[in-house]
């Protein structure tokens, strides 16, 4: 039967095809905005951490005096990052910034490359699920006792190295000799949640040296950095000691248990510091947060993304509205057939199902049609304004969400058109016959 | 105009292709006017001028690795052989590009004691020696420039003299002249900058933020390894000096990494993209939208032509004129036009309403919501006229033989 009212659908679009066609543009471009603006939003709000979100949290202080922000800054101080990583309550834990080094080899006709540098603690890999593709981290030992050791990506690997196997080489970051310990796949999680301070849609970096290295080598930091206090930053070991947030802290935490008693840690830990005359202000608190609290409290969705979505979806409805007009005027015309087909014996339900059909084809070569033009639409806007590729790549769900949409779009719009024309007494059709 | 109270019959009589049609009006006007709202107000932010060259002006970063380097000297011998490239009009080193959307920021103490000392606004800080001025291609209305000889060399708390935007001392001095007039870089009394020039306009990094019409040029050469530098040069120069510079600067000291050249019209484009893209795909759902409304309208006169042939024809039979015909749609339309785009104006008001709640969005202005019921009403009327004119030329005959 479904095929039968298929064919009897081809053949009414057929002899209407400017209707048709109207109908079958207003439901395409209608999807097309919003299967744009939605890929665009699920891309920007989908948590990479996955299944690991939960046990993947940020640590936040509100170290600052009385008069200074009223919010959590997103980082913490180097005293704090260094005091923090004394608790051995977390599974694993990591104190990090970004900072930028001149890479060489011993390589002389390699001219020096200035690459962003992830300065981390070595259970950054294993907490973020970093891919090896040769070695691994550098010991846990080196959080404690630098060590010149480094971490650098395939790419990286393949500029310095012509891609082989690199462990044990050796790479000259600011002219100092580094030991190559491990190399990882191309890793970039986007949002790179991990580290939203600079911008959440930036490449991760290609290289990763030991936190404990930082007060040796005087690393600077090439992220943000806010102060509250007028400390006079002039050596390195100002900037160590001062109230200025600079460093990014995670921890891992296997379940909620643990996560009170951390809790907990942290109260003592404020209160500790108290007794030494910081975190003066009367919300002086600690706030956990795991990766999805993270991107929420981040915002890390952009405001525009969301006005985008919530004006496409009324975009939806008008192009809902367009159609059930339009599908009204067509079956209407259609009344004196029905009638026949009414009065020598079909159903009003036969009748319905006919008309659903024909409905729900126009919705499925609409989201098709639509599909079309949200990727001409997305690869334009990529070109245009040169975005990640990431965010105007269609989505592989697209496929099935976009012809969904369109077809229950399409189905909802057509219920009264169609009940309309089930309903009509046929007599009143056949009268004018 | 007779003609309205048969035509609100005829409305009133099948109401559920003119309801659809309301619905349509009303929706379209919500978006529509909330969507151009916001585009204008994007355009708006995207015009406002940087006050400085800035198809002149590119900036470039310079990071001395190697430790055996004297930074302030090579950086002194550094400037002195880019200003000395041909193309180059003047250098300098700088702690801040403009509309780059990276670094420093800071507010000042201003008052007569302690206790009456208080916070000016955050200003954008620019280190920088005497050639700053000029480099920026900033206009200079009050005051003069640093003397060569003011310049320091080191920390930025040497600073000691400051040139200041005009909207930066507006807001921090009102009305009284700012030349001559101290601020503090620390607490009270700690590190006093004395005012001695103010520039026109200059903005500072961030475009997002409030202050960014407040900026600070304090007299101080930084010394650090990683150095941003400030080139302004003729326009069509910078393909040839990203050459130039480089080779002239490794040729003095290769141990360095030398990249960056980008304008600040080039910043610019990059810090607005969001704005930009925003504003893009607002216009593609104006117009769009737009088209869908005016073919959906199209598409259901030209149903109503059909269904009411019978009645045209006999209209015309009796007297009507083509003319006649064709207002009877048009007016027609312009009822649900009015009725849809004054309901239509109330719900685009309380849709900006919500937006301005949940979203950082500024409050819209009743022009928007007006201006496109009338773009509405022109565009229905295209929409409407096209269709009616196949009406009116109906023959009464053709339309009345099966009566």
């Amino acid at each position: 039967m479904f095929f039968y009212y298929l064919d009897l659908a081809w053949r009414s679009i057929k002899k209407t095809p400017l209707l048709s066609l109207l109908m079958v543009l207003a439901i395409s471009i209608g999807i097309s905005i919003t299967i744009t603006t939605l890929n665009v939003y699920q891309l920007m709000s989908v948590n990479p951490a996955g299944e690991r979100s939960d046990k993947l949290i940020a640590v936040q202080l509100w170290s600052q005096g009385k008069d200074a922000w009223k919010e959590f800054n997103a980082q913490v101080t180097y005293q704090d990052a260094f005091n923090l990583r004394k608790s051995d309550l977390p599974v694993r834990q990591t104190a990090m910034f970004v900072t930028g080094l001149a890479i060489q080899t011993e390589d002389a006709d390699l001219s020096p490359l200035l690459e962003t540098v992830r300065v981390t603690d070595s259970d950054f890999f294993e907490m973020f699920s970093v891919p090896f593709l040769y070695g691994r981290a550098w010991d846990k030992s080196v959080d404690t006792e630098a060590a010149y050791q480094v971490v650098i990506n395939e790419e990286m690997n393949r500029k310095l190295f012509s891609g082989e196997n690199s462990i044990g080489k050796t790479l000259f970051l600011d002219s100092k000799p580094y030991q190559v310990v491990g190399v990882i796949k191309i890793w970039n999680p986007s949002p790179q949640y991990y580290d939203v301070t600079t911008g959440a849609f930036t490449d991760s970096a290609q290289l990763f040296v030991p936190f404990s290295l930082a007060p040796i080598e005087e690393f600077q930091s090439w992220g943000n950095n806010q102060s509250w206090k007028r400390d006079s930053i002039n050596t390195y070991s100002d900037r160590l000691n001062s109230e200025m947030h600079w460093i990014q802290y995670w921890v891992e935490l296997t379940d909620d248990k643990q996560r009170d008693e951390y809790a907990q840690w942290l109260t003592r830990y404020v209160e500790q510091q108290q007794l030494l005359g910081r975190f003066d202000s009367p919300e002086a608190a600690a706030q956990l947060s795991n990766v999805a609290q993270w991107l929420e409290l981040n915002e890390v969705v952009p405001e525009d993304n969301k006005i985008l979505v919530g004006l496409s979806a009324l975009f939806l409805l008008v192009c809902l509205v367009n159609m059930l007009g339009l599908l009204l005027a067509k079956f209407l015309k259609r009344a004196p057939e029905v009638g026949v087909r009414r009065a020598i014996g079909a159903s009003r339900r036969q009748i319905f199902a006919q008309h659903m059909v024909e409905v729900g084809l126009i919705g499925f070569c609409g989201g098709v049609l639509g599909l079309i033009w949200a990727w001409m639409s997305l690869s334009m806007l990529s070109a245009r304004f040169d975005l990640e590729n990431s965010l105007t790549n269609l989505d592989p769900s697209m496929w099935i969400i976009a012809p969904a949409i369109a077809i229950c779009a399409a189905l909802v719009a057509g219920t009264y058109p169609a009940w309309r024309i089930c309903s009509t007494n046929p007599s009143v059709h056949l009268k004018s016959q | 105009m007779l003609q309205i109270k048969p035509i609100i019959n005829t409305l009133m009589r099948s109401k559920s292709g003119p309801i659809l049609l309301l619905i349509q009006i009303i929706l379209s006007v919500a978006i529509v006017a909330n969507a151009s709202f916001i585009i204008s107000e994007r355009i708006a932010l995207m015009d406002r001028d940087s006050g400085t060259a800035e198809e002149e002006v590119f900036d470039f970063r310079l990071y001395a690795f190697d430790s055996d380097i004297d930074i302030e000297s090579q950086s002194q011998r550094d400037m002195r052989a880019i200003r000395d490239l041909p193309g180059v009009i003047d250098a300098t080193t700088t702690s801040m590009v403009p509309l780059s959307g990276g670094g420093w920021s800071s507010g000042y103490t201003i008052g007569n004691s302690e206790e009456t000392a208080k916070d000016t606004e955050s200003a954008a800080i620019y280190y920088g020696d005497d050639h700053m001025v000029n480099t920026l291609g900033v206009d200079l209305i009050e005051g003069r420039n640093f003397y060569e000889t003011e310049i320091v060399t080191g920390s930025p708390d040497l600073a000691t003299h400051a040139i200041v935007s005009k909207a930066f001392a507006k807001a921090t001095w009102g009305d009284e002249p700012a030349i001559g007039k101290i601020m503090y870089a620390g607490d009270f009394g700690s590190q006093p900058l004395q005012v001695i020039g103010v520039v026109d306009k200059l903005q500072g990094a961030w475009v997002n933020s409030s202050y960014l019409d407040n900026s600070v040029i304090l007299n101080v050469r930084l010394v650090n390894v990683f150095t941003k530098v400030l080139v302004r040069a003729e326009v069509g120069t910078l393909t040839q000096l990203k050459q130039a510079i480089p080779a002239v600067l490794h040729k003095d000291q290769p141990n360095r990494v030398i990249e960056g050249f980008t304008l600040i019209s080039e910043h610019r484009k990059r810090v607005y993209r969001n704005h930009e893209l925003m504003a893009t795909v607002l216009s593609m759902m104006v117009v769009l939208l737009l088209l869908i409304t005016s073919l959906g309208l199209a598409g259901m006169v030209m149903f109503n032509i059909e269904r009411r042939t019978k009645q045209i024809g006999t209209r015309r039979a009796l007297g009507a004129r083509r003319r006649d015909i064709l207002s009877l749609f048009l007016v027609e339309n312009y009822i649900i036009c009015i009725v849809g785009g004054i309901i239509g104006g109330l719900v685009a008001v309380q849709l900006g309403q919500q937006l301005m709640t949940f979203y950082s969005l500024p409050k819209l202005e009743l022009i928007y919501p007006i201006m496109t019921v009338v773009g509405l009403m022109v565009l229905t009327t295209v929409a409407v006229i096209l269709p009616a004119r196949k009406a009116a030329s109906i023959s009464p005959a053709t339309a009345t033989r099966s009566v």
